[in-house]
């Protein structure tokens, strides 16, 4: 089916021809979606694409390389605040402001990959823990970064135009997203790709046949760190306000969920299971008013849970749907796409 | 997944298309007025959604009395779980697809902040924040209507009380090392300035922290004959429980968030007993006429809630709001609103006198103070202890 015959076969970023179809399809679908759709919709999907670009830079290192992150809300925070201290104390440009701040945000990856060389599995997790609990702290007493208080974000100027509408941050966040998935696609089909995943399979193999552990650790940390770094500079302006509360220990469950769900070490995975999240994020809040289902729910909830009733069930509900996809699909969303896929290659037999 | 959306988008369409010939004023018909709120149902701060289940119940009341100049209240209650990201696709959701008339309350600073400048640009009636943060009403906003008194306007009144009225020579400030607790001690520093006092202490505390001995044995030292709390309950319950244990004994006094008698007692297992606090709504127990109806609403449309002043604050909140509706008759439009938001005049509810203007957007000015006591409740034949509030003076006010 995927026969690969030769190597350059193996890292040609589009494999088959539907595949260059349907990838122009997509991009002609996002450059008119703006034009289709009200406000509301523009601004979740703005908070998809920015979950996407998080969601791949996490399966970089959770997927790829074997290594757990539970703070990545941290790197979050730090590209948030980064762009905005940037643009309002030094004065600089948003686009030279975003990739500067995801470099900070890099720096503070490679520093966290340090002591992951030594760390592995639930010890990983919790020192990763440790820091994302950590930055939000520290942000809070930092009073020239808002404190508790929170920044305010600048108005945003592109090129001197100034961008205040939903459809006009979309138009900045959505070519980031897709050039930074390009980018993701084509570090995984390189040479540094597959020492990523030489790591996760077993490191000690991996540096056997001459993968340096030091460099790609920190690397993967590094990459995925500018990655959800950029994703929080962009998140800044779709919020417009930022604090330290923002960045709760939840966003960076949220961030592993979707990778989780998306699918471990898979691009179009960790797509998936950003929008997924995000969506569900948004729209079981309106569980109640589900026709039919919705009454019972509410009446259920206040019989058997607490008094706040109903978001009672849409946890339940979410962390249901987590649960049976995990269970059905160990794959994630990711594993259920191939096996469609599959299924209708090899139909009707 | 596309089909869901597409369905919800059905249902969001269908939902909202008889509303859309309704008439000039969005969220507004002949015989509907929609008004929406979030409030943290889950998450760090559910014990403060209280206040979006009471606007509920409010509501609720006021339907079954035949609403507002004929027109019944539709109200739409979302969970934000405190987190401003979802708080603005709330905003955003409630203002573009349920096409609501105006946001209620609102409980939270960061929630709040993400969605001001959304509320600002698209000229959308806010009324009652459940906040005493600034950022609302300085400088004043056109929407946008404070209820809530000021932190340093509190404690203002609860510093010149402690001198005033209890004679006491040092006073020592105990608060939360953010914007909430500096707030407070703005105000008591502003207070004792204008005396030529000086603060005996202050000591500031970090919301991580558990272990107050260190902060108690700063306060002790200073020899404060008075300590005011501007701090979470956790913490409020921690300090004194450990100068109990120290043996320090000043005259606590306390922020209008700690104004829960009832719960402060309890989880101070009674040292609560005699802390003089702050209240920005009458007493759980009071016997104003409003307070009786309330509490019998509750009763009917709500009887597994705890009659807390943070449920009960939930109405009052939106008392200026309704009154601003009443008064500006059939025409809801949001000018008209506002014009007639700018006649109350110590308007009084069950909260404070309200009072706004053209230039004025903070609503109360005002707190009165009360003494924790114990009370005695018969519960299934045996006698409970209980906390309850004992009112000290009127509504306090600072020049």
């Amino acid at each position: 089916m995927d026969m690969k015959r030769d190597y350059y076969e193996d890292i040609r970023l589009l494999d088959s021809g539907p595949q260059v179809f349907w990838m122009i399809a997509l991009l002609a679908a996002l450059a008119v979606f703006p034009f289709l759709v009200g406000s509301y919709h523009i601004y979740t999907v703005n908070l998809m694409a920015i979950n996407v670009i998080v969601a791949l830079g996490l399966n970089l290192l959770v997927g790829y390389t074997g290594q757990i992150s539970l703070g990545h809300a941290g790197f979050f925070a730090i590209g948030a605040y980064s762009t905005l201290a940037l643009m309002q104390h030094l004065g600089l440009p948003f686009v030279i402001a975003l990739p500067v701040a995801g470099l900070i945000s890099a720096g503070f990856g490679f520093l966290l990959g340090l002591p992951a060389l030594r760390l592995e599995g639930p010890y990983l997790a919790i020192a990763t823990l440790g820091f994302g609990l950590t930055i939000t702290q520290i942000l809070g007493r930092l009073d020239f970064l808002g404190g508790h208080m929170g920044l305010q974000s600048p108005k945003l100027f592109i090129f001197g135009g100034l961008i205040d509408s939903d459809a006009g941050r979309y138009a900045v966040i959505m070519p980031v997203c897709v050039a930074l998935a390009w980018g993701m696609r084509n570090l995984a089909k390189t040479r540094v790709g597959r020492a990523f995943v030489a790591i996760r399979d077993s490191d000690i193999a991996a540096e056997c046949i001459g993968v340096n552990l030091t460099y790609y650790k920190t690397l993967a940390f590094a990459v995925s760190a500018f990655y959800t770094g950029i994703g929080g500079g962009l998140m800044a302006f779709v919020l417009g306000f930022i604090s330290p509360h923002t960045f709760n220990i939840m966003v960076s469950i949220m961030f592993l969920a979707m990778v989780v769900v998306g699918g471990l070490g898979s691009i179009l995975g960790s797509v998936m299971g950003a929008l997924l999240i995000t969506w569900l994020q948004q729209e079981l809040a309106r569980i109640g008013e589900l026709p039919y289902l919705g009454p019972v729910l509410t009446e259920l909830s206040q019989q058997v849970f607490t008094l706040s009733g109903l978001p009672n069930v849409q946890y339940v509900v979410f962390g249901l749907i987590m649960v049976l996809i995990i269970i059905f699909e160990p794959l994630g969303l990711y594993g259920f796409w191939i096996r469609t896929k599959i299924y209708w290659r090899t139909w009707p037999f | 997944m596309k089909k869901f959306m597409v369905l919800a988008l059905v249902i969001a369409a269908l939902a909202v298309a008889g509303a859309a010939w309704a008439g000039p004023v969005q969220g507004v018909t002949d015989t509907e007025i929609r008004i929406g709120q979030w409030g943290p149902q889950t998450g760090p701060a559910a014990l403060w959604g209280a206040v979006a289940r009471g606007t509920g119940v409010y509501f609720d009341l006021l339907n079954a009395e035949g609403g507002i100049n004929g027109r019944k209240i539709k109200y739409y209650l979302r969970d934000d779980g405190y987190n401003p990201n979802r708080t603005k696709a709330i905003a955003k959701e409630l203002w573009e697809q349920e096409k609501i008339w105006g946001f209620a309350c609102g409980v939270g600073t960061s929630p709040g902040m993400a969605v001001m400048p959304y509320i600002i640009k698209n000229n959308i009636p806010w009324v009652g924040m459940a906040t005493g943060s600034p950022h609302w009403t300085q400088p004043p906003k056109k929407t946008i209507f404070g209820v809530y008194p000021l932190y340093p306007d509190e404690a203002q009144i609860l510093t010149a009380y402690a001198i005033d009225t209890m004679k006491k020579k040092k006073i020592a400030f105990f608060y939360q090392n953010d914007d909430y607790g500096k707030g407070g001690l703005e105000g008591c520093l502003r207070e004792l300035k204008k005396r030529g006092m000086k603060l005996a202490a202050d000591v500031p505390v970090e919301v991580g922290e558990t272990d107050l001995a260190s902060h108690v044995m700063k306060l002790k030292k200073s020899g404060a004959d008075a300590v005011i709390m501007w701090v979470y309950p956790k913490h409020a319950a921690i300090m004194l429980g450990t100068s109990a244990k120290l043996g320090y004994r000043p005259q606590w006094m306390a922020c209008s968030t700690l104004s829960d008698v009832a719960l402060m007692f309890k989880i101070t297992k009674g040292l609560w007993k005699d802390t003089i606090f702050g209240n920005f709504a009458e007493l759980p127990d009071s016997t104003n006429k409003l307070m009786l109806k309330y509490h019998r609403a509750q009763q009917k449309y709500a009887p597994k809630e705890r009659w807390g002043v943070f449920f009960y604050a939930g109405f009052g909140f939106v008392e200026p709001m309704v009154e601003g509706i009443k008064r500006a008759g059939k025409d809801l439009s949001v000018d008209n609103f506002v014009k007639a938001m700018e006649t109350l005049k110590d308007f009084q509810g069950i909260m404070g006198p309200i009072t706004y203007s053209a230039e004025r957007r903070q609503g109360i000015k005002q707190v009165f103070l009360a003494k924790c006591v114990p009370g005695i409740v018969m519960v299934k034949g045996k006698k409970v202890t209980y906390g309850k509030g004992k009112r000290l003076s009127g509504w306090l006010k600072i020049d």
